[in-house]
């Protein structure tokens, strides 16, 4: 059986192969020049003691291969839409599960040989794609300390591995529903889109419960300010009558607090003031009016160290749902007349 | 010749509706073993409907169905025994005969891959050319050499020689004649091509509206009919004596088709044995809806 | 050896026209006792019958003491067939020559008289049969 699946989809496998070789060569040569570039840059701002800035001054990433490597976010969806989808539909369209279904081996047999396999080849080739992102994308991770960024999460670590398992899983399961191929690649794309933004959306935050710290004006802001690529999920401001309405208020000043704009309209008049006054000593009261008035920050955030937690996490919920959609497949084919 | 004494085929009331329409209905059939039968009925008849019961490629709505003494299922024990070729003759179009050898002989446990290689070159038919680059002729005999190179007990044919010219298509029942000849084999064949069938099928099954009508050895049927031609007078008397199963009638002149039981001796009609296909067209011009049961039963062995 | 040409289209069955042609073979002399049948296997590849048909045909031939099958080997000619004594038929003839005549005198034309033979014969053989 082994062999029937190598001689259907070698050449699946061979595209497949000469693509991967092409991105490895490209990741491989433009990511040492990377790396280099940045251990030579930490060199020397390390002599002249201004790392803390150096984010802001080095820009490593070429743009052309840092858009070839965020396009890297839609390799599973590829998979699930090329391996997937006709795997089943095809034999169904044309006719050949009736060839195939009545050779002396049971439809389950081959079902299990036949997704094993393409599930293995979709999982190690979404793991390498995201392998070399991930060993490509270090210093920038490094240097930026994004590495909960949607842009930046979805495409390294082990997430990549469970999408291109999910949606292999979602193509061939769309493919045994509705038997016919184009229709099934259409329903794993919109699935598939569907489905990652909802869990990176709206579950993603919640997988562990964020940690939760209050900032007491009175004491210096950056003490307690988290460390590292930490994932900020929620701030503001919360005053004597609850949270401090955000977002902008319609052309009046803001007030910038962790990237959430405050509008200074909402904040007690007496500190507003403080705020507009160009000395250095009233500028600094302005927390301290703050604070007097009973109004302290809130901010929930995800930690650095829940990278590899929140990757595990993802991977485990889209190969649980890949797991359902191939035991939905097997019931299908086993039951529906072929 | 297999040991067992149970008919390779046997059904009850085997029936299989799909959501609105009934493809099937209270089929009861039996092929007994080393026999070619032919299954004969128009478009839509249920047919094909029938065959995939027979092969576990559909699941009955109704019924019973015994096929080589078990139920038809997706077990290899099962799948080795029954060859299918399907209407279409679904083969991998960018695959070679050789690609299909390969296939089958990492499929099946019994594989008889001489005889195929044997079969393609008797016929000329290139091994390492692509399937969707041969004739139809080429097609449906690379996929009849693939299935009886898996040496099954059952062969079911769906429409094989359909699209055949007529060359092709003695070489190809040619080829199953020899299979069945070798022993062991029991066949069925759906064709329209009705002189194809009488020349190689002795066993009938007659579907028409999704009901069968006649189910039985071919000459059996054939002596058991008979069609008359006399005045267009009273036909009760014929009606009580024999079933009468299509009558056309003019002003002056009646043509029966009746099943007999017992000579015909009323000197008014001119009696004549019938042949196959005024067989099977007078039982397909029956008006549509149930036939009364015995006609489904003639030829049975009771 | 002798081969077989099975007309589709004939009122006679195949298996008959098999038997009709072994028979033919021996009178003309093509086939001689000792000679080997073709296998059914041999015969069902050239003219794609039934090998049913073909192992009836064989029997029929068996039964007429003209064919015998060895296992293993095939069937062979073992005898010619017998007909009647020759002064049978001329006798026969006289006497259906003055049926004839006398049908005609009747009124009958030569349709009407084989349509009535046809049906004489078939009660014939049913009587015999029943």
């Amino acid at each position: 059986m082994t062999w029937v699946v190598w001689r259907q989809h070698r050449n699946q496998a061979y595209i497949a192969a000469a693509a991967l070789a092409a991105f490895a060569v490209l990741m491989l040569v433009t990511g040492l020049q990377m790396a280099s570039e940045y251990r030579s840059a930490l060199g020397l701002c390390a002599a002249s003691h201004s790392c803390s800035n150096l984010a802001s001054t080095l820009n490593l990433e070429n743009s052309a291969v840092s858009a070839v490597v965020t396009l890297t976010v839609v390799v599973p969806c590829l998979l699930g839409v090329f391996w997937g989808g006709p795997l089943v539909a095809r034999e169904c369209e044309t006719g050949t599960s009736q060839f195939a279904w009545m050779q002396g081996i049971s439809r389950t047999r081959w079902l299990a040989v036949t997704v094993g396999w393409t599930m293995l080849a979709a999982a190690a080739w979404g793991g390498a794609v995201s392998a070399l992102v991930t060993w490509w994308s270090s210093p920038v991770n490094s240097l930026n300390l994004q590495n909960f960024q949607p842009s930046q999460f979805d495409i390294q670590g082990t997430v990549p591995m469970g999408y291109a398992v999910f949606a292999v899983a979602l193509g061939i399961a769309a493919g045994a529903l509705v038997r016919r191929t184009l229709p099934a690649m259409a329903i794993t794309v919109v699935v598939f889109t569907l489905v990652r933004l909802l869990v990176s959306e709206d579950f993603r935050s919640h997988f562990i419960t964020p940690v939760t710290k209050t900032l007491n004006f009175l004491l210096h802001a950056r003490a307690i300010l988290p460390t590292g690529s930490y994932w900020m999920v929620s701030s503001g401001l919360v005053g004597p009558s609850g949270p401090v309405r955000s977002g902008p208020l319609n052309g009046g000043p803001s007030l910038t607090f962790d990237g959430v704009p405050i509008p200074v309209s909402e904040l007690p008049s007496a500190c507003r003031t403080l705020l507009f006054q160009t000395s250095t000593k009233s500028a600094s009261g302005f927390p301290s009016c703050l604070a007097a008035h009973g109004y302290h920050a809130v901010l929930s955030y995800q930690p650095a160290d829940r990278y590899w937690a929140f990757q595990g996490i993802e991977t485990g919920i889209f190969i649980l749902l890949a797991a359902i959609l191939i035991a939905v497949t097997a019931i299908v084919v086993r039951r529906r007349d072929a | 010749m297999a040991s067992s004494n149970v008919d390779p085929i046997q059904t009850r009331g085997l029936s299989k509706r799909y959501r609105r329409v009934t493809a099937l209905s209270d089929a009861s059939i039996a092929v007994p073993e080393g026999r070619i039968s032919a299954l004969i009925g128009p478009n839509g008849a249920g047919k094909t409907t029938l065959l995939r019961l027979l092969a576990g490629l559909a699941r009955p709505t109704g019924g019973e169905v015994a096929v080589l003494g078990s139920h038809p299922s997706q077990d290899s024990a099962f799948l080795a025994d029954i060859g299918f070729l399907a209407q279409e003759i679904p083969l991998y179009r960018r695959f070679t005969a050789k690609d299909h050898i390969g296939i089958g002989a990492h499929l099946n446990a019994r594989w008889d891959e001489a005889s195929v290689v044997q079969r393609l070159a008797t016929l000329g038919i290139p091994l390492g050319q692509r399937v969707g680059t041969l004739s139809g002729g080429q097609r449906a005999q690379l996929a009849l050499a693939l299935t009886l190179a898996k040496r099954p007990r059952l062969l079911l044919l769906d429409e094989p020689v359909a699209a055949l010219d007529p060359l092709a298509r003695r070489q190809f029942l040619a080829h199953l004649s020899e299979a069945v000849a070798g022993g062991g084999l029991t066949v069925v064949l759906s064709s329209h091509l009705i002189a194809d069938l009488e020349r190689i099928c002795d066993h009938l099954i007659l579907l028409a509206a999704s009901r069968v009508q006649l189910c039985g050895d071919i000459d059996a049927l054939l002596a058991e009919h008979q069609v008359l031609v006399g005045p267009a007078k009273d036909t009760t008397a014929i009606e009580r004596d024999h079933t009468l199963v299509q009558a056309v009638r003019t002003a002056r002149q009646a043509t029966l088709l009746i099943r007999r039981n017992g000579p015909v001796i009323d000197p008014a009609y001119e009696a004549s044995d019938v042949g196959l296909e005024e067989l099977v067209l007078g039982y397909m011009g029956q008006p549509a809806g149930p036939t009364p049961k015995h006609l489904s039963a003639i030829g049975e062995d009771k | 050896m002798i081969s077989f040409r099975i007309d589709g289209r004939s009122v006679v069955p195949p298996y008959l026209q098999i038997v009709q042609q072994v028979r033919q073979a021996l009178r003309m002399g093509v086939l001689q006792v000792g000679d080997k049948l073709p296998t059914v296997r041999e015969v069902v590849a050239a003219t794609a019958v039934n090998p049913n048909t073909v192992l009836k045909a064989y029997r029929d031939l068996e039964r007429d003491g003209l064919v015998e099958p060895r296992a293993g080997l095939g069937t062979f000619v073992v005898g010619r067939p017998s007909g009647p004594p020759p002064g049978t038929h001329s006798r026969l003839a006289r006497s259906l020559a003055q049926w004839v005549r006398s049908a005609h005198e009747a009124g009958l034309d030569d349709e009407s008289i084989e349509s009535l033979l046809r049906i004489t014969l078939r009660a014939a053989a049913e009587e015999e049969t029943a």
